[in-house]
């Protein structure tokens, strides 16, 4: 109670934050059991069957079970891996420069593809690959490449999907790190030139160490996408040519969910999917907590 | 320290009244909504109903239908419409599993008979207000019984009404080739697929549009193909050559020949079929892009640069939606090809007509409907042959035109910018809509409807001699049951996802005769033989109930 | 500073130059051609003809975009729901974040967990369903600014920069004088922290602006509907056409040829707005931000 005592301010403030919460997020997870249920309207989802296991089971014994794991996890350790350092060292690049206009210029301009809608996004990729119009197309060829389609290739579908997901995320993503950048006092930078240091030096030992604990943080973070491939985008990129690894586990669902309601096996689906993706989570932030100290909870 | 802690005290408490304000608003608006208050003891006469319906973007604001109008007037009652054109697959599992659904739902599919399965107890049967209420669905259950059976579910109740609009096409797809292009080489039309890999070869090779350029044209072209199944406007009506006649358009590959289920993907005549389109393939007589383009730019091949085509064969529903304006002279549809000149197999090809005329579930009642009566007196005045073809085609006076001797015509679009397909989506429901457009309905169609028709003449003997019963699955006709509709879809889905990415495969890289069997072995396990074994066993009772 | 570290930051400036001219026409170029396309000829677009300069230029896309009169009261919508919403979420995380950023609260773990499992774990979309329309959510605008109004990735970020960007010495400093939390936060913690402030309130704001499934899910009104719900009815009303025969009828040539159009004029519609507030959350990232507003 003493520590109630002199913490009330403290729980005050983190209050309405626990009330949503709990209202919006807590109160529907009586829904979970809809993955052990058969869905039955009239009795509504507490009142369904019980099956147990048996959604997972078949999830796990379907057809296209060890395709879907193998798919969804090369595209999301790809993107996990790939587009993660991205963000960090594109902020300590526009760090550097010391022009103000061109340093606005140039964040606003790698910001902007984040409000490109995966529609478009997905149509310009068509428009721009495309070897016999497209202008990345017209460069392989220029380059000696030959006539790659690059949409057909079952290779080249994660490189393009995660290239694309740089492109078009990095600006964005690198906004918190310039934020935690602009917090370096001064008086270090002022020391480091005292000392002689170059740039690469005042990068390496000022800059960097200052996004440590936000990089740390991030990561921890996307480890819990280990099997969470985005669908709309995947879905779009589909074709024929690409499907046998462009299947993922988001599209699955959303091809058998679609045709004929099967809830229950949807949301079995998706349970088990998150079950996965907060193990990763939880053992990262473990790590992280043993070797850094710095960690979630 | 105070002022910001009160300051964040009276901020969450401004916000939870302000929570429960809106709440007393949104509770009185959603009662004014229903049809309680106002539906039988409204003063004005007229009943109150919601209605939702699931239309084309293109199509302009209820309200601003003429038609639509009149029908409300006559019924007596009064619609609030909540029109949607987008999104509808998102929306509509939350919007049923709250329970709470307008009187009505509009549109092709809008809800079906999995949704019926699925929420019992939520949509009307209509099975006893049809007697009642609605002389009009009565007659077409007595002049066309088939649109009685796509309605009935297997226990006997009717949630859905369908539609007849009778006048579409035997098949959603016709084979056009550049007769220009085949004079300007000396060609003659081809008659099998040797000739036409010849006269592929030919366009491929030579500059046969004349501009100068030889390696402008692209000798063959078709729509995407889906990764969950085939479509229209692509070549497996090639099959139809081997003797296969597609259900329509059997996008998942199942047909049905001598009153046996099958499914072509583990055909040996898909594979002979695949095998030829390999072979244009590698040749560089087949799109390099078929596989990756999407429909804009399929669209925009075909149209060429207006006046100068780029494609020498491709499909397509009519001429002057696959070419443009400019374009379809050069045109001319293709009756089907056989394999080789020596070949005696029967020809074939797609047939459509029952899924082009026919559809089920195309409106729906909510078992809560306040005013059963006044809903079904909207409904009946919709199965109006009359009325019915101003629900597919617009209003009389803008858009159809009372010949005066009991005879219609369509009228051409009134925007002469405007396409007459384009015109119809504009104006009215169209396809999406319930209608029964009564064979003794005289109706003069419009232009691209009639032109459509023109070009189906050289399929016209061989969808002819398609026999209904022994030769075609009545996909539309049958209701199956919540399980078994289940199991299918499952099953076709892994189907699909192992035959499409195969199919796509071998006919651009080859390699179907090694993997066949492979194939054919996963195929298995996919569950297919469960599904021909569903299939088979409600094609058999469909036929012993009918015939 | 001697000859070699000049030679050296030559060297680096170069490098620099010619590594952010890489990254700016990378970036740059496919945004110009949104723009090129939303003027040109869609038939053009697509067979890429449309490279460096418009073609066939029309503003059909943009006339049909503005033809529609929704499009006026959703952009009137959005900025409500942006503004009251990205100022409830702020108002709701920011506190929570400094709290849970606290060593010394000891139920600190317990929540971020309790927190952290919501990221992962929900009731799906009927329970949630079921709860907006008994709480009288639905169809209300607001269902767009108190539900979900603390997401929990803004939380930690703020959290951890509270953490490790605040000196510790500070409340040390201010705890000895008397200063209790919660003045302790409004009157340094805040200010310290703008950079942070608005990295959290541009990420709620962009969320709120581009968010159309709450409306799509929640909303049935029409004059609620925000305006990426308008976009998207009416980017894909004029695409409808786009699958074919879709319907089962026949297909209409006039709507094809200017969907892409429509389709990258919507983006530009929707998109400037937001490029207007940029440039004023921008100045808080500039280098000593935090030291300047210490000193002021």
């Amino acid at each position: 109670m003493g520590s109630f005592k002199r913490d009330y301010q403290l729980w005050i403030m983190v209050f309405p934050a626990i009330l949503v919460v709990f209202v919006f997020n807590y109160v529907p997870m009586y829904g979970i059991q809809l993955a052990f249920r058969d869905y039955d309207f009239s009795k509504g989802i507490t009142g369904g069957e019980w099956r147990g296991l048996h959604y997972f089971e078949q999830f796990i014994n379907s057809f296209s079970f060890a395709d879907l794991m193998q798919n969804t996890v090369a595209i999301s350790l790809a993107t996990i891996v790939l587009s993660f350092p991205v963000p960090i060292v594109l902020a300590l690049i526009l760090n550097q420069l010391m022009g103000k206009r061109i340093k606005r210029t140039l964040q606003t301009t790698v910001y902007l593809p984040h409000f490109i809608s995966t529609v478009v996004l997905v149509g310009m990729l068509n428009v721009l690959l495309s070897p016999s119009t497209g202008v990345i197309g017209q460069l392989m060829k220029w380059a000696g490449m030959g006539d790659i389609n690059l949409l057909a290739s079952t290779n080249a579908f994660v490189p393009v999907y995660v290239l694309s997901d740089i492109w078009q995320h990095c600006g964005w993503n690198s906004i918190i790190y310039l934020a935690a950048l602009s917090t370096i006092d001064p008086q270090l930078y002022d020391a480091a030139k005292i000392d002689g240091a170059s740039r690469w030096q005042t990068i390496r030992h000022i800059e960097f160490p200052a996004l440590v604990p936000t990089i740390i943080i991030l990561f921890i973070l996307s480890m819990g996408h280990v099997l969470g491939t985005g669908f709309e985008k995947v879905f779009l990129m589909q074709n024929t040519l690409n499907l046998p690894v462009s299947e993922v586990i988001s599209t699955y669902v959303y091809k058998i969910g679609i045709v004929s309601n099967q809830f229950s096996y949807s949301a079995a689906i998706g349970l088990f999917n998150t079950v996965i993706n907060f193990i990763f989570l939880y053992a990262m932030n473990l790590i992280s907590r043993r070797t850094s100290s710095i960690s979630l909870w | 320290m105070k002022k910001f802690s009160t300051l964040i005290l009276t901020a969450c408490l401004a916000l939870t009244a302000m929570a429960g304000c809106s709440s007393d608003n949104g509770s009185g608006g959603n009662e004014a909504n229903a049809p309680a208050e106002n539906g039988s003891g409204g003063g004005g006469g007229k009943a109150q109903l919601t209605a939702l319906i699931v239309k084309n973007g293109l199509t302009k604001p209820l309200k601003e239908m003429e038609w639509l109008q009149k029908v409300e007037e006559s019924a007596g009652v009064e619609i609030k419409w909540q029109e949607i054109s987008s999104d509808w697959g998102q929306k509509k599992g939350a919007l049923l599993a709250s329970g709470d659904i307008p009187d009505l739902i509009v549109g092709q599919g809008a809800v079906g008979d999995a949704d019926y399965a699925q929420f019992t107890g939520l949509f009307q049967d209509m099975t006893e207000l049809i007697p009642q209420y609605a002389p009009n669905v009565e007659k077409m259950f007595e002049e066309m019984p088939v649109t009685k059976t796509i309605s009935t579910q297997p226990d006997g109740q009717i949630y859905g009404l369908p539609k007849y609009q009778r006048f579409w096409p035997g098949s959603g797809t016709r084979q056009y080739i550049n007769k220009q292009w085949l004079d300007e080489l000396g060609l003659d039309a081809p008659t099998t697929w040797d000739e036409l890999y010849a006269v592929l070869e030919a366009f491929k090779s030579k500059d046969a549009n004349g501009n100068g350029d030889p390696n402008d044209e692209i000798p063959m072209d078709f729509a995407p193909v889906g990764t969950g199944g085939f479509g229209f406007f692509q070549p497996t009506v090639l099959l139809g050559s081997t003797g296969i006649t597609l259900s329509d358009a059997s996008f998942q590959g199942y047909f049905v020949e001598d009153g046996t289920v099958k499914n072509f993907v583990t055909d040996e005549r898909y594979k002979q079929m695949v095998a030829f389109l390999h072979k244009c393939y590698a040749a560089g007589l087949i799109n390099p892009e078929v596989f990756t383009q999407d429909y804009a730019k399929f669209q925009s091949n075909s149209r060429g640069d207006g006046t100068t085509a780029k494609v020498g064969f491709t499909f397509g529903w009519g001429a002057s939606d696959r070419f443009g304006n400019e374009l379809p002279a050069q045109y001319a549809s293709l009756p089907p090809l056989k394999v080789s000149a020596s070949s005696d197999v029967e020809l074939s090809w797609s047939y459509d007509y029952n899924h082009m005329n026919y559809a089920g579930n195309m409106i729906a009642m909510s078992a809560k409907t306040k005013d059963k009566a006044a809903a079904m007196r909207f409904i009946n005045e919709l199965y109006n042959p009359v009325v019915g073809m101003q629900v597919l085609f617009g209003s009389l006076g803008p858009n159809i035109k009372d010949n005066g001797d009991g005879s219609y015509s369509v009228l051409p679009p009134q925007d002469p910018k405007m396409d007459p397909g384009t015109w119809k989506w504009t104006s009215t429901w169209g396809d999406t809509g319930p209608m029964y457009l009564a064979d003794s309905l005289e109706l003069d169609l419009p232009v691209d409807m009639a032109e459509v028709l023109a070009e189906e003449e050289p399929l016209r003997e061989v969808l002819d001699k398609v026999d209904e019963k022994t030769d075609y699955y009545p996909g539309p006709f049958i209701k199956y049951s919540k399980d078994d509709l289940s199991a299918l879809s499952l099953n076709n889905k892994n189907l699909m996802s192992v035959a499409m990415a195969k199919f796509a495969q071998w006919v651009t890289k080859g390699g179907i005769e090694a993997e066949w069997d492979a194939y054919l072995a996963s195929c298995e396990k996919t569950g297919l033989p469960q599904n021909l074994e569903i299939m088979q066993k409600y094609y058999d009772d469909y036929q012993s109930k009918n015939n | 500073m001697g000859l070699a570290g000049k030679s050296n930051e030559l060297v680096f400036k170069i490098g620099l130059f010619v590594i952010c001219s890489l990254i700016f026409l990378v970036i740059a170029y496919p945004l110009y051609f949104i723009v090129i396309a939303s003027v040109s000829d869609s038939t053009l677009v697509s067979t890429g003809k449309v490279l460096l300069f418009p073609k066939g230029v029309s503003l059909f896309g943009y006339k049909e975009i503005f033809k529609d009169e929704r499009i006026w009261q959703g952009y009137g919508n959005t900025i409500l729901y942006t503004a009251l919403g990205t100022f409830v979420n702020l108002l709701f995380t920011i506190p929570a974040a400094y709290a849970l950023a606290r060593q010394e609260f000891k139920a600190r773990r317990v929540i971020m967990l309790a927190f952290v499992l919501t990221m992962f774990f929900n009731g799906g979309l009927i329970p949630t369903f079921l709860l907006m329309r008994d709480l009288h959510l639905t169809d209300s605008m607001w269902v767009f600014i108190l539900p979900f109004s603390v997401n929990v990735y803004n939380l930690i970020i703020a959290r951890t920069f509270f953490e490790n960007s605040l000196p510790k010495e500070l409340y040390e400093a201010a705890a000895i004088d008397g200063c209790s939390h919660l003045r302790y936060f409004a009157s340094v913690a805040l200010p310290l922290s703008r950079a942070m402030l608005s990295v959290i309130g541009l990420y709620y704001l962009v969320a709120h602006w581009n968010d159309f499934f709450t409306a799509l899910i929640y909303i049935r009104s029409n004059h609620l509907q925000p305006l990426q719900v308008v976009l998207r009815d009416i980017l894909l009303s004029n695409q409808v056409f786009a699958n074919g025969i879709g319907l089962g009828g026949d297909l209409g040539g006039y709507a094809q040829r200017y969907a892409d159009q429509i389709k990258y004029g919507v983006i530009i519609v929707s998109t400037l707005p937001i490029l207007v507030v940029y440039p004023f959350i921008q100045k808080y990232f500039e280098k000593g931000v935090m030291i300047g507003s210490i000193k002021g």
